[in-house]
């Protein structure tokens, strides 16, 4: 199956997932796509769950506070939520390990384009945080207080903007000397 | 901020695919039209600036931490229409290549976010301009990430309306708008303080650097 079938086959996965309410089912798909999944499987789980654990934690906290509180509570919707949202972070996860999205959007070049730059722009962004973070902690003796730590941030995020569009504009021209900005 | 997956139903993401589709097309004409060599590495360069905005945390005193999201700052130097376009960017990018948000929650996060909260940046802006360049910015943004946070307070808080079972059972997300909004304009009160002043240096950054593609 090509790059591009599999991103499709995610996305019908993903709204499909979202059109059942039935926690059996549910659970059923978790499973076949821990088995789909291959070796890796339980870092796949642990890495889809600790995306979404915070925000099932307290959803799931509050309603059953809530239920308490109203005396209605429904087990079936909390185990219906919390495995749908298991199941979507557990197939984008999925998709994000195993699915090459460069090859999955050879068919539209713009989309396919703009998320390159855009990804590279936030490696260079990465790169240059990481960098000026680490003299300015190699200068400092002592814990900055927050005031010092924002001060620093501000200085730290306009030096690497400025540096960040000087790059992109050097990337820009050597893109467009090749013609891959033509059409 | 964003919704992620998971907590909004068909019925609404699936109407809010449709109003945004229309809207991406649109956005990405003028994008097209306006798009040179000289605006491509600076809305390139502000986008994956948006997109760690919105990856790094904050520190809020008492030890909480909220996130920033950039969309003001975008719409302010690139103006609404390009800085709707360059958000939704970031929102697929977050929610293919590091799995926050969500991709069926896109639609709504990119209207709610990304045109609304650009929009009204943008207008914000140009109507309080005459009150100077500092108090216009600040406010506009402010304002713009709480009008944000109201409208995904809404839609999470119609969810159990819009989508429950037989019995009135949530089918997504459980609670009303009367504590979506509270949860979610309280935090985004003082996250918004913190972005307003973060857009305030770069606007001024920007305005400096020449590099100002909207009007103001």
């Amino acid at each position: 199956m090509s790059q591009r079938a599999w991103l499709l086959a995610w996305l019908v996965a993903v709204v499909g997932v979202t059109l059942v309410h039935a926690p059996v089912w549910l659970a059923g798909g978790l499973l076949l796509v821990l088995a789909a999944s291959g070796p890796g499987r339980v870092a796949l789980l642990v890495g889809a769950l600790r995306l979404v654990w915070p925000v099932l934690l307290l959803i799931s906290a509050g309603y059953l506070v809530a239920a308490w509180l109203s005396d209605s509570l429904a087990w079936a919707y909390l185990l219906l939520l919390n495995l749908r949202v298991s199941l979507l972070a557990l197939l984008t996860r999925w998709m994000m390990r195993d699915l090459d999205l460069d090859r999955a959007l050879r068919g539209w070049p713009r989309l396919q384009r703009w998320l390159s730059i855009v990804r590279g722009q936030v490696e260079v962004f990465r790169r240059l945080a990481g960098d000026y973070r680490a003299a300015a902690l190699s200068r400092s003796t002592a814990r900055p207080s927050l005031a010092q730590r924002y001060r620093a941030s501000a200085a730290l995020g306009l030096a690497a903007l400025d540096k960040a569009v000087y790059n992109a504009e050097a990337l820009t021209q050597g893109m467009r000397s090749r013609g891959a900005l033509d059409d | 901020m964003h919704i992620p997956d998971g907590l909004i139903s068909p019925q609404t993401y699936l109407p809010a695919l449709a109003l945004a589709a229309p809207l991406w097309v649109l956005a990405g004409r003028r994008l097209r039209a306006r798009l040179g060599d000289e605006v491509l590495p600076r809305l390139a360069v502000f986008t994956a600036f948006a997109f760690l905005l919105s990856t790094l945390m904050l520190p809020l005193p008492g030890g909480t931490s909220g996130h920033a999201v950039g969309v003001g700052l975008l719409a302010l130097v690139f103006g609404p229409w390009t800085a709707f376009m360059a958000y939704s960017l970031v929102l697929l990018l977050q929610a293919v290549v590091v799995g926050a948000g969500g991709i069926t929650a896109l639609p709504v996060n990119a209207l709610a976010i990304g045109f609304a909260g650009a929009w009204l940046a943008a207008g914000l802006y140009a109507a309080l301009r005459r009150f100077g360049e500092a108090p216009a910015v600040l406010l506009a943004v402010w304002l713009s990430v709480m009008g944000s946070a109201l409208l995904l307070a809404l839609v999470l808080g119609l969810q159990p309306v819009i989508a429950h079972g037989p019995d009135g059972t949530p089918r997504f997300f459980p609670f009303g708008p009367a504590i979506t909004v509270p949860a979610l304009l309280l935090p985004h009160a003082l996250i918004g303080a913190g972005e307003a002043a973060l857009t305030l240096l770069v606007f001024r950054h920007a305005r400096r650097r020449r590099w100002l593609v909207a009007p103001g």
